[in-house]
């Protein structure tokens, strides 16, 4: 009988995790068998499976809860997975982990439909012409070994997303193995210029926000509550913040060109020419007044007629920001990836940094981090100029052999890289894959990679809340589909053919896991416990937390070198600034085969499943232009049409268009729906760095004198409430906060 | 089957609004939604598509007005003539205000939408014939119909993505109105849990699914009968009253400082979900 | 002009109607054929939306009705003038009332049959449709006897049943004729069953007027209470535009103004297709049009009442709505409705038009095209624009599936009508002969008129 005691067991511990796999593996075989679910009180499909025979561990209906880790975005959120009868259900937060705190976001949630996904590959699949055939992993294995016979590190290269944990322990010892040094990490949306910034300012490139220490917050363009480095962790400092520091309510002041969630969220929202955040920083460093030596220099010049000019905004609007920041201490200010995607956006970055040591903020509300104390387990950290490199080798013919792993960069790359022509010269491709993306498609071999809800691994997340914590990425449930494998099993096997003798007591990938991790076992913090029990809570917990040394930041301020050009003339021939906006559900458009992140309105515009051209309505009705009319909006590289959305949270002289839709491959709700910016991207770079320099494509409008309607929640009255009381709000000055509950 | 058995039943399902001979007893469930805190990202409304079983109806549909979001976030700005929304938006999330004088309930022409004794508006999928009076006079518009049958539709549930689906929550079939519950599947648990026990659920023992993943925590939920529950607090230090379609605290010259209000509270449905006002800072 | 001849012969009456059994004009099978043609037509959209879901008719949230109920409106109102008119006009002695009170009736009985057909094609869940009628049951589950629309389906129910009565039992000595004047054959045999063994003899028609007379007193406060009850689906709401007190009337009014323009139009119809140019006469169209234009009158005042309601008032949300009316997408088909129901029957004030078959005909239809638009007016714009500005909804218009139900309706209502007057006697046969009676008394007294029979 299953007691009490049982079901403690089940949420808490001493049981083999394996063995329960099994249970859980028999478990989705009857929920299938069942086809719980996809009947209706209707069609009277029900099959009703007895549970007589039910397996210690599976009580039906009662659900069991596992922890592990979001894959969804690199943020590195602890989930707690809802499994019944064996199958995944919902996925909420781990309250114990101090990033999410129990909560979790939109594009996380959804990762069940990544894992439940329909379109997952589920075969090795070898390039047969035109088509995939489906394979054997012995025998996608043997070829691997073949075709890298003879060929020289050199002419080898991977490319990936993010990595951290042990993945990239033994992704380095596969590349080790092969002799290649040619590891690229590219992430197509990553803070890298603001991390190089950061370093010459702070002396690191990530330090630690305090929004919750803050008074006032300014960001240039850093959308923290949607997708800037940490988003849920950041939206729940934001909340600690609005409630005030000693009753007194934090200020939001959001500085960008195209309005992002976070300055939707904003007490004064400031639309900035493109380009110009860095000098309405040092405009803003001036009125300060407090500045001396070198920055006082710096700025002498920005002032606010100035600076009003060349940036657009209002001088009174620099006076009110000036004081409030000297008011209310402390405060913090942000730069994010919209102050960062220009030319000089290092310069920008290194500007707006500039505020925050003129304030004081460094060590108040900028706090130095905890340093991971096992250095190879560290996140690798993506940037565009990898793929810049990357293009640039493979356009020589340099690789003979080129793996692809978690990064899409036939759909990410600008078009005038042509990745997908150079690509096509490495002889043989491979890649790990959950869907046949576009990058996938391209490939020679194809092996299908199991979900994270399927896989083990650890993880390290880049943005650390508070102490150094390895997440824990272990299976929910058993693998849906019999021919995929984990992404460590797959690695493990690919070393062996290498290194057979060094990895030869490792079976699969769970067993290398788990003796990597007991062999730091005390390090870990679990010296004293036996082995089964420091695994087994380890895994109970889903966060191994330890203590790293902080830093410290450095508090010099360097201003040499720092020079702001002065903004650009209008080019008739492309005379407005694209940005492609980065929006909170679809991020690099890795998922946008989740229907729940496809039909998630975007925010601001409320739009689903498509594309939109973002436009201010002054120059939309300079244009001729309303809602709905396809446009053509033509860079040097290239065009693309789509509809236009009208909307006042941009500045006149740019238009935006989301990255993430316009997938030509991936799968049934990906595929066919909208366009891809990256189409019509300029291959410009930030200067110092040599990053892509994404918002320095400059475009020109056209009507194609088609109309659709727009799809989208918001109805006909827009942003108006037509005088009726529902969306209400008061002033500070009005309202009374210490009094609430 | 007599006539004053059919009155006594009607009766008792008519009368759960807070009248002084039926008071809410042990539970009145009842939310507070801080717009301040409110961020407007969206992650409640997934959380509600998981939990509930919602169906994403695709662009077409979605198109045509027929999606199935039973909390759905709306976005405000001042229209009033200035060329940015430069003092930010008000984000609204919008779901069933489980109004304790329902309009949608007394014209429903089969009692398939009633008030429950923990004063929700329920729907009883099985007895809905889809005559769709109860939308039609919901004044916040938060019904929704099953246009198609969405369990069979391409590509709404295909393989494996029904093993998804909560097996605690109905599949709703085409025909048939739905709407948020305040995840009453979790209520009830909780409500059984807690009655076996010898006691009535405790404050934080139950969460809606948007509750709960909301990073903001813009969303509290409880029993507002319980004067440990936060949401009574909330309620209380805002001085709104379930059974008012006016606040005193309103009435007052020069009005309130106090953030609590309901919406569309004139139309006398009462209900159940206070809102906080969103603020914003008079300096800038 | 030519009122019924004083001095016709009661056997030429017989003979003259129960000819329309026979061999009506050939325009008779064209409309036949495209009644069925229009019915098969909704049928085919019906079996598609069933099996579909109702999406198909492109209704959505919060727009969740639409031209079903507002089609099912007009004909709950077209249904009013034939039985409500016959019943008063009968207890006032009004004796023009007599040729034409049969096909009206009739034009009630299937109006009604074609409403009740919208309450079915609107439902989500048609198959539950059991659900609403309050049967005794096992469980005590009842319908909600709170919700108009319940009040509406017994209104409709009771209407339905004693119009068929009232029809029905009217007929009893008509049908008796044409028993006596059929050959052998299966109508002959109906029309025995009909006439449930009439013989004329005194204690039958003492019986009969009674019965007569109590149902036409019953039926005039039941046809009113019906179309005020479909008022309350809407007046007993919370929407703007439909919690208005002057509903009650204005649908009354609605309702007798569409009746009245479709007794005009069939009724030329009928003059023509089954030759009763001898009966239907020009002086009773005079009376009818006549009275359709006081009708017409009332509803324009009562729309101004409505309006004027809503201006003066400090309901924000309905003023809004009205504007939205005049001026905003559904504009168009309102000033469409203001124009046929308000401006079109000034013809009728002219003369010269009062008999004028071909002006009256083309009236008459625009003067229900206006009221089918104001039934429309009524339904669609409060869904989409209503208290809740996010779930506005300017964009979407019923599909074809929709119109083809609705297409298919007057289909299925011309059949049913067209099917009744070939198979009954469409002008009283009896109730004339007393009409030329009375009016013929005199002559009769000289003696030199044929004896009819009957
Ligand atoms: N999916 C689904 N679920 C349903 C239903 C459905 O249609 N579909 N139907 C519902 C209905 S209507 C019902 S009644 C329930 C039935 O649900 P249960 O009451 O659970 O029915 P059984 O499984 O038939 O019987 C329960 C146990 O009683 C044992 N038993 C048999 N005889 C005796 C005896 O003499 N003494 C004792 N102590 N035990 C005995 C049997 O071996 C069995 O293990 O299921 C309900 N659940
Ligand atoms: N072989 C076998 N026979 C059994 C049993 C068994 O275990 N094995 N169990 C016995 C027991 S315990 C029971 S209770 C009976 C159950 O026997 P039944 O009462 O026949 O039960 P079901 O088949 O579950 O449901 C009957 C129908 O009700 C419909 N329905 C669902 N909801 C509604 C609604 O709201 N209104 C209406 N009108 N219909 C609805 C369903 O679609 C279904 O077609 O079977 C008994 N017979
Ligand atoms: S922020 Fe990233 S890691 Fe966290 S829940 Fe969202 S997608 Fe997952
Ligand atoms: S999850 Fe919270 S913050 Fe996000 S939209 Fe919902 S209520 Fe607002
Ligand atoms: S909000 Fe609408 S659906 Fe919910 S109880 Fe109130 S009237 Fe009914
Ligand atoms: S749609 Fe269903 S719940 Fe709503 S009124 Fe009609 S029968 Fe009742
Ligand atoms: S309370 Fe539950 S049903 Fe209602 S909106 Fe929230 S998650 Fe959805």
């Amino acid at each position: 009988m299953i007691d009490s005691d049982s079901v403690k067991n089940l949420a808490g511990h001493p049981f083999d995790r394996r063995d329960f796999l099994k249970v859980l593996g028999w478990g989705g075989a009857a929920a299938a068998l069942s086809g719980c679910g996809n009947t209706s009180i209707e069609d009277g499909k029900e099959t009703v499976v007895s549970y007589v025979e039910a397996k210690d561990y599976v009580i039906p209906g009662v659900a069991v809860y596992f922890n592990s880790t979001c894959a969804q975005c690199d943020a590195g959120c602890s989930i707690t997975g809802k499994i019944r009868e064996g199958r995944v259900l919902k996925l909420e937060g781990n309250p114990e982990s101090p990033i999410n705190k129990g909560r979790l976001c939109g594009l996380g949630q959804a990762a069940v439909q990544h894992h439940y996904n329909p379109d997952r590959v589920r075969e090795p699949l070898l390039r047969n012409g035109d088509k995939g055939e489906a394979i054997s992993w012995e025998k996608a294995y043997a070829l691997i070994n073949e075709k890298l016979a003879g060929v020289k590190g050199e002419e080898i290269a991977l490319v990936s997303g993010d990595v951290s944990g042990h993945q990239k322990v033994l992704l380095g010892n596969y590349m080790d193995s092969l002799g290649s040094k040619n590891h690229f990490v590219y992430e197509a949306v990553s803070p890298a210029v603001v991390r190089a910034a950061n370093l010459k300012f702070y002396g690191v490139e990530m330090p630690r926000y305090r929004i919750d220490k803050a008074k006032v917050v300014l960001s240039f363009g850093a959308d923290f509550l949607g997708t800037w480095v940490s988003p849920v962790h950041f939206a729940q400092q934001y909340a600690a913040f609005r409630k005030g520091v000693d009753g007194q309510r934090g200020v939001l002041i959001q500085a960008e060109s195209k309005m992002t969630l976070t300055g939707a969220n904003a007490d004064r929202w400031l639309a900035v020419r493109p380009g110009t955040e860095g000098i309405l920083a040092l405009g803003i460093i001036n009125a300060l007044g407090v500045a001396t030596g070198d920055v006082a220099e710096l700025v002498k010049d920005y002032d606010k007629v100035r600076v009003s000019r060349e940036t657009g905004v209002e001088p009174s609007n620099i006076d009110k920001i000036a004081a409030i920041l000297k008011l209310r201490s402390p405060s913090l200010v942000l730069v994010g990836s919209a102050a960062e995607g220009y030319q000089h956006g290092l310069q920008n970055a290194a500007a707006i940094n500039l505020l925050n040591q003129v304030l004081g903020n460094v060590g108040k509300t900028i706090e130095a981090p905890v340093s991971v104390p096992f250095p190879q387990m560290a996140p690798a950290k993506g940037k565009t100029a990898a793929l810049k490199d990357l293009n640039d080798d493979l356009a020589a013919g340099k690789y003979k052999v080129l793996f692809n792993v978690a990064t899409n960069p036939v759909f990410t790359a600008p078009a005038s890289y042509k990745f997908r022509d150079n690509m096509a010269k490495a002889g043989f491709k491979v890649a790990f894959a959950h869907y046949l993306d576009e990058t996938a498609l391209q490939a020679d071999l194809v092996l299908p990679l199991d979900s994270e809800m399927e896989d083990w691994g650890t993880h390290v997340p880049e943005y650390l809340a508070d102490t150094v914590q390895i997440n824990i990425q272990q299976p929910l449930m058993e693998r849906l589909h019999a021919n995929t494998r984990g992404f460590g099993d797959i690695l493990l096997a690919l070393v062996k053919q290498r290194r057979a003798e060094e990895y030869k007591a490792f079976d699969d990938y769970y067993g290398y896991l788990r003796s990597a991790v007991l062999q730091n076992k005390a390090a870990l913090g679990g010296a004293g416990s036996d082995d089964d029990t420091f695994w087994n809570d380890t895994l109970s917990n889903g966060i191994v937390k330890l203590s790293g040394a902080s830093g410290a930041l450095s508090l010099k301020v360097d201003v040499s070198g720092l020079k702001l050009p002065t903004p650009k003339e209008i080019d008739e021939q492309y005379p407005m600034n694209l940005i492609p906006a980065v929006t909170s559900n679809l991020r690099d458009g890795r998922h946008t085969n989740q229907p729940w992140i496809q039909e998630s309105p975007d925010p601001l515009t409320t739009i689903v499943w498509d594309s939109w051209v973002e436009m201010h309505p002054k120059m939309a009705l300079q244009l001729g232009i309303v809602e709905g009319d396809i446009v053509k909006v033509t860079s040097k590289t290239g065009s693309v049409s789509a509809q236009v959305y009208l909307f006042p949270g941009i500045h006149p002289d740019a238009v935006s268009i989301p990255i993430g839709r316009g997938h030509d491959a991936m799968g049934r709700y990906a595929k066919g729906y909208g366009v891809n910016p990256f189409e019509i991207m300029d291959a410009v770079f930030e200067s110092a760095t040599g990053e892509l320099a994404m918002h320095e494509t400059r475009v020109n409008i056209t009507k194609t004198g088609q109309r659709v309607i727009v799809v989208k929640d918001e109805g006909p009255a827009g942003g108006r409430q037509m005088g009726r009381k529902i969306a209400a709000r008061m002033s500070t000055d009005q309202v009374d906060l210490s009094k609430e509950v | 089957m007599s006539v004053t058995n059919l009155l006594d039943n009607w009766a008792a399902v008519r009368h759960f609004h807070p009248i002084d001979d039926k008071p809410h007893d042990p539970y009145k469930w009842a939310m507070a939604i801080d717009l301040d805190a409110c961020i407007g990202c969206n992650a409640c409304a997934v959380a509600c598509y998981a939990e509930n079983n919602l169906p994403v109806v695709g662009r077409e549909k979605f198109k045509h007005g027929q999606v199935m979001h039973w909390m759905r976030i709306e976005r405000y700005w001042d229209e009033d003539g200035r060329d940015y929304p430069d003092q930010g938006f008000q984000f609204l999330p919008m779901m069933c205000q489980q109004c304790e004088a329902a309009p949608c309930e007394t014209v429903c022409p089969v009692g398939a939408t009633n008030h429950t004794q923990d004063g929700l508006n329920s729907q009883i999928y099985n007895r809905c014939i889809g005559s769709r009076y109860c939308s039609a006079n919901c004044p916040f518009k938060v019904r929704y119909f099953n246009w198609y049958d969405y369990p069979t539709t391409e590509n709404v549930w295909p393989a494996e993505m029904n093993y998804q689906l909560n097996p605690d929550v109905t599949v709703r079939g085409k025909g048939v109105m739905e709407k948020c519950t305040f995840c009453v599947q979790r209520l009830r648990a909780a409500e059984v849990t807690a009655k076996g026990e010898g006691r009535i659920v405790r404050e934080g023992e139950v969460q809606t699914a948007c509750q709960q993943s909301c990073p903001t925590g813009a969303i509290s939920f409880g029993n507002l009968v319980d004067p440990e529950s936060r949401v009574h607090k909330q309620w209380q230090a805002q001085q709104v009253d379930l059974d008012k379609d006016m606040q005193e605290k309103n009435q007052k010259e020069g009005g309130s400082d106090l953030r609590g209000y309901r919406i569309l509270e004139e139309l006398r449905s009462y209900p159940s979900v206070m809102y906080l006002e969103r603020v914003r800072e008079s300096a800038v | 002009m030519k009122d019924i001849r004083e001095d016709i012969a009661w056997a030429k009456i017989n003979q003259d109607v129960m000819k329309s059994l026979e061999n009506p004009r050939p325009l008779y099978w064209v409309i036949l054929f495209f009644a069925v043609l229009a019915f098969g037509i909704g049928i085919g959209c019906e079996v598609y939306q069933y099996q579909m879901g109702m999406g198909v008719a492109n209704l959505d949230n919060p727009h969740v009705w639409g031209l079903y109920i507002a089609t099912f409106i007009f004909w709950i109102g077209m249904s009013h003038s034939g039985t409500l008119l016959s019943a008063i006009l009968h207890l006032m002695h009004a004796d023009w009332r007599k040729p034409i009170y049969r096909f009206a009736e009739a034009m009630t009985t299937f109006s009604l049959m074609t409403a009740g057909l919208f309450v079915m094609v609107h439902l989500g869940r048609l198959w539950q449709f059991y659900y609403a009628v309050p049967y005794p049951n096992e469980r005590w589950v009842w319908p909600n006897f709170q919700s108009p629309l319940l009040w509406d389906a017994m209104a409709i129910f009771t209407y339905l049943s004693s119009s068929v009565l009232f029809l029905f039992v009217g007929m009893i000595p008509d049908l008796a004729i044409a028993r006596d004047n059929m050959q052998s054959g299966w109508r002959r045999k109906l029309y025995t069953l009909l006439a449930l063994g009439w013989e004329g003899t005194d204690r039958q028609w003492r019986n009969f007027r009674v019965t007569y007379l109590t149902i036409a007193c019953f039926l005039i406060p039941l046809a009113v209470s019906v179309h005020s009850i479909v008022a309350s689906d809407f007046g007993m709401s919370q929407q703007p535009g439909w919690h208005v007190t002057s509903f009650p009337p204005y649908f009354v009014a609605g309702a007798l103004y569409s009746g009245c323009a479709a007794i005009i139009t069939l009724f030329i119809i009928l003059r023509y297709v089954f030759k009763f140019e001898e009966y239907m006469t020009l002086p009773i169209l005079k009376k009818i049009v006549r009275l359709t234009f006081a009708i017409a009158m009332v509803w324009t005042y009562l729309n101004c009442v409505e309006f004027a309601s809503v201006w003066y008032s400090h309901d924000a949300v309905s003023k809004d709505l009205l504007i939205q009316k005049m001026t905003g997408p559904y504009a168009p088909f309102w000033w469409a409705m203001i124009f046929c129901g308000s401006i079109v029957p000034l013809i009728f004030a002219i003369k010269r038009f009062q008999t004028n078959i071909p002006v009256l005909f083309a009236t008459s239809l625009l003067l229900n095209l206006g009221m089918w638009l104001e039934r429309w007016m009524i339904v669609s714009p409060t869904f989409s624009h209503g208290y809740y500005p996010w779930t506005w909804d300017h964009d979407q218009w019923p599909s074809m599936i929709q119109w083809g139900i609705v297409f298919g309706s007057f289909g299925w209502f011309t059949l049913l009508f067209m099917v009744f007057c070939k198979m009954f006697p469409s002008v009283s046969m009896y109730e004339v002969k007393e009409m030329v009676y009375h009016r013929s008394l005199h002559l009769k007294q000289n003696g030199t008129v044929e004896q009819g029979v009957h």
